[in-house]
């Protein structure tokens, strides 16, 4: 039915095809405008609320019996303006690349609507109305990612995105009835009011039932299998929209429910901590290995999210563990980490995910054993992904630095005098922090190094095209956002200082860490200065031309001269490195962990077996949780609808007389 | 209007609206069936023309006319218009269940309908809400007969029927439904036999019939 209703073989004439032209341009200004406009707004509420106080709207006609209530506090606050931030670049960039990759009018005009939901979800001062924002949000992005619905890999990435979201939502919606039924209310102030009469049981229904609900938005193991297939069939400021922002809701949910409301009447129990932890630390080694030996751009910066996320949770896990202890000042470094990984994580991520877009959209390739070469091609997209890219390693002067060694010194400093507990698990988490950022590096230079240098590896990446100005100031946008979190995290200083007084039970009241010039933690021995190490190697670099060029003048001409070859006749753009090759070592070395199905096929010569005339190497990398995990479920629910099937024998009488015979036995019962 | 005139003309009204459910189940003939549910629509209509009179409420006297030209014109004339004229489609020739057991079923139906409503007059007992049981039985009808029939045409008018059913309870116990209210439904209830029409136009084009149990390839 959806490609009677898309093909129609029509020639339009030229008249037709320049109005249509024209049409689709108003239609990708006011889309991008609009969306770049609501951003914007979100981010001037956002840091309102942050620095003036909490703000509250009540709406009683538009929801029948309890009403819309809005509550914007300091926590709702970030989210909003992180969301706001992202959206506006996206808008942005929107304008430009509607126009390239012909969007659709339905996606452009959800696409507004998508990002005030997910402004609204962190705003929502009630259960029902989160939910409500919440629903809106899951339909407004189903309805995204299903943009180019005819393809049936995007259809196939729709329903798995459909299930899990929707299977989220059923957790989220049990957990709040729970909670508010508990609680006495249904605004979160009642609730979290009276939280300290909740029941030890309720308690803990409440929080697992989040977890799996909102771990399954954040992307965490083992809910993630939605994100590696959403992601990169959705367009690409849609995958932006939703690995930057939307995931953050998720963890949005955890801090909001789990660790503020529920925390407020006892001190969480340790292995709350523990659990967040566990899932964190799991999904961010999981999720890097993935990205490592993807070599579909778009998915490696899928499985990036859910890394970055196991990361952010690993960070509220800590807080959380640590405050249980008492040690509050700690627990405040390691939730000034989760929040600032957050913002660099939002911020990195919306420019991988746009800068891969203008590849996209300029070669229609993923695929990152075909690209390369196009520095030279598109310099501006290239020098953008480079930023994000190195944002995403975790290196120093990259936007996700300065988060990851907070974190780092959360865990290294956290007091392990007298709780075996906390001795066992500190060093364990550095463990997997330190291997997640040593893999982080590989993945990046593999997608920096093989997707943009060396020569192109096909004639698609040969023809690209650098994007337009707007696309171009979209990612320069996120690119700013990126370095102002590398370089200078002090401007973030008095805002998250801000938001963490507000998390009272987070260590809220002692001092966090000073986000100054100088990083300095109190009652930690560690500081850093990310701008003088920026301004030192500004120095170092430019020291290092001048004294070459002085050099250089001794030095004699330079020669041409035919490349050496190994004795072959000629390079071919096909011997470079691709992604396959450059992540087989680690696919080698992680072998029990990944499974890949490789099989190499030798063909010989007819005459001689000791002639080899091709080598055939194919692999295919999977997912191993999704394999093992979802397929036996599938099959069981499949086998189990072959017992209602038999029920569906196609009449239609037949199924009028089920609803029939159900009205009278209601009817019946009832009376 | 005196009260007695009230209460016979809507004991009337009432009855003549059960008796056109049961004669549609009777009859075989479709064209003949579509005309049972023109005079089922003037029966309905009658209901809130009498309230409106007996109150002296303008408001109601305009829903009964709505009413009056949707349901005993308009919707009738549509459904007419969908009949084929091939002598199978004009008749439901073999039908799901027999005509004698669909009468008793209707009797067992609205001896239900009067049961499962007793609660409903014990609330409130006034002329309206007595007889709301056999606005009641015209519901439990409606299903019966989309269960039981081939033809869609005689589908549209068991649907038809169903919504008479649902207008006529509402009158009757709410004693005046809102004109806005009214004129949403009717809308929606046009525009349902607009498709339906079209559907079955459809039907006939694709199958050469319109026999619903031809549909049955379609599952997915």
């Amino acid at each position: 039915m959806t490609t009677a209703l898309h093909e129609f073989p029509t020639v339009p004439t030229p008249g037709q095809t320049l109005r249509a032209a024209r049409r689709a341009r108003v239609h990708a200004v006011l889309s991008g405008g609009l969306t770049a406009a609501l951003g914007t707004v979100g981010v001037a509420l956002g840091l309102s609320v942050i620095f003036g106080g909490p703000r509250e709207l009540r709406v009683g006609w538009l929801l029948p019996l309890v009403g819309v209530q809005l509550n914007l506090d300091a926590l709702g606050g970030l989210f909003v303006a992180v969301t706001g931030a992202v959206s506006a670049a996206v808008g942005i960039y929107t304008v430009g690349y509607a126009r390239r990759e012909h969007l659709a009018r339905f996606p452009l005009t959800v696409l507004p609507l998508f990002v005030a939901a997910m402004m609204l979800v962190p705003a929502a001062g009630s259960v029902t109305t989160f939910l409500l924002t919440w629903e809106l949000m899951a339909a407004a992005s189903l309805v995204l990612v299903l943009s180019e619905h005819h393809r049936a890999e995007v259809r196939s990435a729709g329903v798995f995105y459909a299930v899990m979201t929707q299977l989220g939502f059923a957790a989220i919606l049990l957990a709040l009835v729970l909670l508010s039924a508990a609680g006495g209310g249904d605004s979160f102030d009642t609730i979290s009011a009276s939280s300290g009469d909740i029941p030890s049981g309720t308690r803990t229904a409440i929080f697992l039932l989040t977890l799996l609900g909102f771990g399954s938005k954040a992307g965490l193991l083992p809910l993630h299998a939605w994100l590696p297939r959403a992601h990169p069939e959705a367009p690409s400021p849609v995958s932006a929209l939703m690995s930057a922002a939307m995931v953050n809701m998720g963890i949005y949910g955890i801090i909001r429910f789990d660790l503020d409301i529920l925390g407020q009447g006892h001190p969480s129990p340790h292995w709350w901590g523990l659990t967040l932890m566990i899932f964190g630390a799991v999904s961010a080694v999981f999720g890097v290995l993935q990205a490592s030996v993807a070599t579909d751009l778009k998915r490696l910066l899928a499985y990036s999210t859910t890394e970055n996320m196991g990361l952010i949770t690993l960070a509220l896990g800590a807080a959380a563990l640590l405050s249980s202890y008492g040690a509050m000042a700690v627990a405040a470094l390691a939730m000034t980490a989760a929040l600032l990984l957050i913002l660099s994580h939002a911020a990195f991520k919306t420019l991988a995910f746009l800068a891969a877009g203008s590849v996209l959209a300029a070669t229609g390739l993923r695929d990152l054993d075909k690209l390369g070469g196009l520095a030279r091609r598109m310099p501006g997209t290239t020098v953008m992904f480079g930023i994000a890219a190195l944002g995403a390693s975790g290196l120093p002067l990259g936007a996700g630095f300065v988060g990851e060694w907070l974190l780092l010194q959360s865990l290294i400093h956290s007091p392990h005098d007298d709780t075996t507990l906390l001795m066992l698990v500190m060093p364990l988490s550095v463990g997997a922090v330190a291997l997640t950022t040593g893999l982080g590096i590989a993945a990046m230079v593999k997608a920096f190094g093989v997707g943009f240098l060396a020569r192109p590896r096909s004639a698609a990446a040969e023809a690209a095209r650098e994007a337009p100005a707007s696309m171009l100031t979209g990612m320069g946008l996120a690119a700013a956002a990126c370095t102002v979190s590398a370089v200078a995290p002090v401007l973030f200083g008095p805002l998250l200082e801000r938001v963490l007084t507000a998390l009272p039970t987070l260590g809220g009241e002692a001092a966090g860490p000073m986000l100054g010039a100088y990083l300095r933690l109190p009652g930690v021995t560690g500081s850093i200065a990310p701008g003088l190490i920026a301004v030192a190697l500004v120095v170092a670099v430019l020291l290092a031309l001048a004294l070459a060029r002085w050099g250089g003048r001794h030095r004699p001409a330079a020669v041409q001269a035919p490349l050496w070859a190994c004795g072959a006749d000629s390079l071919s753009p096909r011997m470079q490195y691709t992604a396959t090759s450059f992540a087989e070592p680690l696919q080698r070395v992680f072998d029990n962990v990944l499974r890949p199905e490789t099989d190499v096929e030798v063909t010989h010569y007819a005459e001689s077996q000791y002639l080899v005339e091709k080598v055939t190497y194919r692999t295919l990398q999977a997912d191993p949780v999704e394999q093992r995990l979802y397929t036996p479920v599938v099959r069981a629910v499949t086998a189990w609808a072959q017992y209602v099937r038999r029920a569906h024998p196609g009449s239609v009488h037949l199924y009028l007389a089920y609803g029939a015979i159900g009205l009278l036995v209601v009817l019946v019962v009832a009376r | 209007m005196t009260q007695a005139i009230y209460n016979g003309v809507l004991n009337l009204a009432a009855g003549a609206f059960l008796l056109a459910a049961v004669l549609v189940v009777w009859r075989r003939e479709v064209r003949a069936i579509v005309r049972l549910l023109a005079w089922q629509g003037l029966a309905l209509a009658a209901i809130p023309l009498a309230e409106g009179i007996y109150q002296d409420d303008a408001a109601l006297i305009a829903v009964g006319v709505v009413v009056l030209l949707l349901r005993a014109v308009a919707l009738p004339l549509l459904l007419a218009r969908a009949v084929g004229t091939e002598a199978h489609e004009r008749r439901e020739s073999t039908p799901l269940v027999n005509t004698t057991t669909s009468l008793l079923i209707t009797a067992a139906l609205t001896v239900l309908a009067y049961a499962v409503t007793r609660p409903v007059i014990a609330l409130d007992p006034s002329p309206a809400t007595r007889a709301v049981p056999a606005a009641f039985a015209v519901i439990l009808i409606a299903v019966f007969v989309m269960v039981s029939r081939r033809q869609a045409v005689s589908q549209a008018v068991g649907f038809m029927m169903l919504d008479n059913g649902i207008a006529a309870t509402a009158f009757l116990i709410t004693s005046g439904v809102p004109l806005i209210v009214e004129l949403g439904a009717s809308l929606d209830v046009l525009f349902a036999v607009l498709v339906l029409g079209l559907l079955t136009g459809h039907m006939r084009a694709t199958f050469g019939g319109t026999d619903l149990d031809q549909l049955r390839e379609l599952r997915g």
